[in-house]
């Protein structure tokens, strides 16, 4: 009611902050359960005396170097640059209460950065222990990186005490903090096994190769196996709706949780077969293969926690249209084309009330509903005529589940139907 | 319309700490990013005019100092983005209601941003791990990569003045709801971008210049050619960023021209330090070009530079400050502190700067001739 709205054709805004979201997401993981990886197998080299695995440690922390610093950390700014765009009210809410969360996940971020370039460049340099050290370092304060900014995250699905207390710490230590957590840590462990078999397959020696193949596969194997239970755990700390959403309460979403649960298992059993019994057969396109199926695991995964939280994005507390709660009321009183801000048409006549329809679309219903696009409105409404459309609207959150409560009056409720219902009619002149 | 302006109402909820604060935090890490970025994007430009030089003249000193600039590009890139994280940040809480919506107005060229920064960034790793293999393509790589970078600064900078300029918002939005819009057109945009750009060259030049004076103690006629080429990066560009800084000055509203000539007293006193102090640094420079022991020179000439940088900072905020006083009123933002978690970010702070102390000091500083600058 507040910003302008950026219209995103097609995608839409919220699919825009999805894929930047979920590139971030795998890497960003990666970079957590990649530290430990690199520190353990570095010991390991070490304890062994096996120059092999040393010079593979070596190469896959160039790798690791490349990806995390430039592609992590800038996919991270760009999320944050894609959530102010789409939804700034929201990510000015979050601002306010988590600023100092976030300055001290930065001093981490700057720890991080400064921890993993000195790593990988001092290889020759540091005698074995303090160049552990340094690894440690970089893994210490990636962990907490993680575990600061999940605070922030896990808020947004359950902003518990918050609500009435605003008190930082109840925010950041809401219901959900522990359990989706370790879903996170979990899932870092697991990334950095698949990242490692897949670097594995570039080492040319064949024992050598069939050995780290080995070693990657027990990063993923036992882990795969805890992955459903802190999941489930993170499940029973949801809140009754978010839980019936993802049980089939909105179809596609317990849809992608159960794809997501069926690419596990796919995972856990190549790299079972491939990966531990017959290293000889784990090849690149497997190592390819297998990072993809990964990436679909957690991209399902953060589908389905996205979507669990409808209609809010910061649950009670704001829609994901940017209206806060609370001013819910007022709003209603004056309807949302007066409270708006950023609309041409204030008042409706019988001129404009097309167009004042489609402002109100725009302002209230676009962030989850793009006009042939994404979650495309035109074939939810295509056998309803205009009254039973203006209807649904005063109703919202009676006729179709988990949609917000329609702040606006009644008759901007009928100009939007009537906008609205314009694309019947040129459906039935197109028959 | 009832409005000319459309200005969105401030967060309901309360900001979580003394503004004075916020403010000193945003302007400490913008300064330091800049010093970053300086030698990110400066250094690059630097280093590509050097290969070029280099190739040309067939000479080995060029490219004994483009093979060390090579190696500092990556990381100070790195610092550059985790420096600038800060400062974005306390912008959001102090300024989000403008500063959001003038981003909304841009979003598609910020958003680009990200892209060519990988792209940039990657470019430059590449000059880097490579730059024995790459030869004769040297000279374009990392000109590409600084060039994408310097095209970086050209948007941020368009977006920073447009959220101080609400008055041209409605205009924008209406006509263009897409976000793909650009702020050209403002007249102070481009002396101020190129104010940034030319400044990035001169304290990239004294990066060079202290190239030369550690390279003196193993190959003299380098070291000393290193501090020469050095002083002239910072010299020309200095000079030209007098005339940059005039453009700059006058291309600006009349009433905020102003504030620098005595209405705001502290607007013109950083000014007038500003001025001084980079002419203080610029003689020294000079005397330090034919000087036999330039190295006092250097070293007092560089902490006038600082401070020249600082007033500078200091002036931009006092600049942003009178733009947006029509339209924001300190007096009336909530402020509730949250002193627990700010306590616990400055003892973090802290620890954290002593572990990335600790960690240079070891990575540095167990070889005594290991140069501090090439970090390799």
């Amino acid at each position: 009611m507040n910003y302008p709205i950026w219209e995103v054709p097609i995608i839409g805004g919220g699919w825009l902050i999805g894929i930047v979201a979920i590139i971030h997401v795998f890497v960003s993981h990666f970079a957590v359960g990649g530290g430990l990886f690199l520190v353990l197998t570095e010991i390991k080299a070490y304890k062994n005396n096996d120059p092999i695995i040393l010079n593979y440690v070596k190469k896959h922390s160039k790798f690791f170097l490349l990806l995390t610093i430039v592609f992590g950390a800038l996919t991270g700014v760009a999320i944050w640059f894609t959530i102010g765009l789409v939804n700034p009210q929201a990510t000015s809410a979050l601002i306010h209460i988590f600023v100092w969360g976030w300055a001290i996940e930065w001093v981490f971020f700057f720890v991080e950065i400064a921890a993993v370039m000195l790593y990988y460049y001092t290889w020759d340099k540091l005698d074995h222990k303090t160049h552990l050290i340094i690894g440690w370092i970089y893994f210490i304060a990636a962990l907490l990186s993680m575990v600061i900014i999940n605070g922030i995250l896990s808020f947004m699905l359950t902003p518990g005490k918050w609500i009435e207390t605003r008190s930082f710490w109840d925010g950041f230590f809401n219901p959900t903090y522990l359990s989706s957590l370790a879903v996170r840590i979990v899932t870092a462990i697991v990334m950095a096994g698949i990242y490692g078999l897949l670097t594995a397959t570039f080492i040319v020696e064949k024992n050598n190769r069939h050995n780290v193949l080995k070693y990657s596969s027990k990063w993923v194997l036992p882990f795969m196996l805890i992955l459903p239970v802190v999941s489930l755990w993170y499940y029973f700390t949801l809140p009754d709706i978010p839980k019936e959403i993802a049980l089939g309460g909105i179809s596609f979403v317990s849809q992608t949780a159960i794809i997501g649960i069926i690419v596990g298992f796919l995972v856990f059993l190549i790299v079972l077969i491939f990966g531990y019994f017959n290293t000889r057969l784990f090849t690149k396109l497997i190592g390819i293969v297998v990072m993809i199926l990964g990436l679909s695991i957690m991209f399902a995964g953060e589908r389905v926690r996205e979507s669990i939280r409808k209609p809010y994005v910061i649950y009670d507390y704001m829609y994901s249209n940017g209206l806060i709660i609370n001013e819910f009321d007022v709003i209603k009183e004056q309807g949302i084309l007066k409270s708006a801000k950023w609309v041409e048409i204030k008042e409706i006549n019988e001129e404009n009330k097309i167009q004042a329809g489609k402002n109100g679309f725009k302002l209230y219903c676009s962030s989850c509903h793009i006009v042939g696009g994404y979650n495309d409105i035109k074939p939810l409404i295509v056998d309803l005529d205009e009254e039973t459309i203006a209807m649904m609207i005063n109703d919202l959150e009676n006729y179709r589940g988990y949609m917000p409560k329609f702040a606006g009056t009644e008759a901007e409720a009928e100009a939007i139907a009537k906008w609205l219902y314009k694309f019947n009619l040129e459906n039935k002149k197109e028959q | 319309m009832e409005t000319q302006v459309i200005i969105p109402d401030i967060d309901p909820i309360s900001v979580p700490a003394p503004i004075w604060l916020l403010k000193i935090l945003l302007l400490l890490t913008f300064t330091l990013h800049i010093l970053a970025m300086n030698v990110a994007v400066g250094g690059g430009l630097i280093a590509a005019v050097t290969e070029f030089l280099g190739k040309k003249n067939n000479s080995q000193n060029h490219f004994e100092l483009s093979r060390s600039i090579s190696k500092m590009l990556p990381p100070f890139t790195a610092f550059t983005i985790t420096l600038g994280v800060a400062p974005l940040l306390f912008l959001q809480v102090l300024y989000g209601n403008f500063f959001y919506t003038s981003t909304i107005l841009i979003a598609w060229p910020w958003l680009s941003i990200i892209v060519i920064f990988i792209l940039a960034y990657y470019g430059y790793y590449l000059y880097s791990f490579r730059w024995e293999k790459l030869e004769g393509k040297r000279f374009v790589v990392v000109l590409i990569s600084a060039l994408l970078l310097a095209v970086i600064g050209l948007i941020y900078t368009q977006n920073i003045v447009l959220m101080l300029t609400p008055e041209k918002w409605k205009e924008i939005y209406f006509n263009n709801p897409h976000g793909t819009s650009l702020n050209l057109s403002d007249p102070t945009v481009i002396p101020r971008y190129l104010h940034f750009m030319v400044a990035a060259l001169a304290v990239a030049g004294l990066v060079v210049i202290m190239w030369g004076i550690k390279k003196i103690k193993i190959n003299e006629s380098l070291g000393k050619w290193g501090i020469r080429y050095g002083i002239l990066w910072f010299i020309v560009p200095t000079l030209l960023n007098i005339i940059i800084g005039l453009w700059f000055l006058i291309s600006l509203p009349k009433n905020f021209i102003m504030l620098f000539m005595g209405e705001n007293i502290y607007a013109t006193v950083y000014f007038m330090i500003a001025l001084l102090a980079m002419f203080v640094s610029l003689i020294l420079m000079f005397v330090a070009l034919n000087s036999a022991k330039p190295l006092a020179k250097i070293i007092i000439g560089k902490v006038f530079l600082l401070l020249t940088i600082v007033m500078m900072v200091l002036m931009r905020h006092e600049l942003r400050e009178a733009y947006l006083q029509p339209y924001l009123n300190w007096d009336k933002v909530q402020v509730e502190p949250q002193w627990g978690v700010i306590t616990i970010f400055i003892i973090l702070l802290l620890a954290g700067i002593v572990t990335v102390i600790w960690m240079l000091k070891k990575s540095f500083g167990q070889k005594s001739n290991v140069d501090p600058v090439e970090l390799s």
